[in-house]
């Protein structure tokens, strides 16, 4: 799995623990990653992500239909799912502020016992914590 | 001519500069399966 991880474009290093079946991620600078191609790397070698935690810098905006998003790249938007601390981002919305912010990406449904994860809905951002504002 | 350029330049840097820095930090997953 570390070798699958490691060859992804914008991937500076990966630690895996087998005690407590964690992989930590470090991009490269400035990197591109995406996180849907390493979940499926990640299913690739064999394994299944329970759950999927990121921690970005970027802009708070809203897309066509009015929904809240992260824009971590030009070409690169998360949405953000609603919660107490989402709310808290919304006069963020098209503001020169940059965030940065924790949250989940990717959780496995419960009881399911698919390993592939299912890509055909977006990933959604679940904002868990939110760092700094600059 | 060249103090106007200058600023110009100095202010596509300011405007371009925060963007360039926002990426992905880094990512944690949890994974099952494992041996």
């Amino acid at each position: 799995m570390k070798q699958h991880l490691g060859r992804q474009s914008g991937v500076q290093s990966v630690d895996v623990s087998l005690i407590d079946g964690k992989v930590e991620i470090v991009p490269k600078e400035d990197g591109r990653l995406d996180p849907p191609q390493l979940l499926k790397a990640v299913y690739d070698s064999g394994v299944s992500v329970a759950e999927m935690e990121i921690t970005a810098r970027g802009k708070i905006a809203r897309d066509a239909s009015g929904n809240l998003v992260l824009n971590v790249n030009p070409n690169q938007s998360f949405a953000i799912a609603s919660n107490n601390l989402s709310k808290e981002l919304e006069p963020l919305a098209g503001s020169p502020i940059a965030i940065t912010v924790r949250g989940q990406l990717y959780k496995k449904a419960e009881g399911k016992t698919k390993r592939k994860p299912d890509m055909s809905a977006p990933l959604r951002f679940f904002v868990l914590e939110i760092q700094k504002k600059e | 001519m060249n103090s106007k350029k200058f600023a110009l330049f100095a202010l596509l840097v300011c405007a371009l500069a925060p963007v360039s820095h926002a990426q992905v930090k880094h990512i944690q997953m949890r994974v099952e399966g494992m041996t």
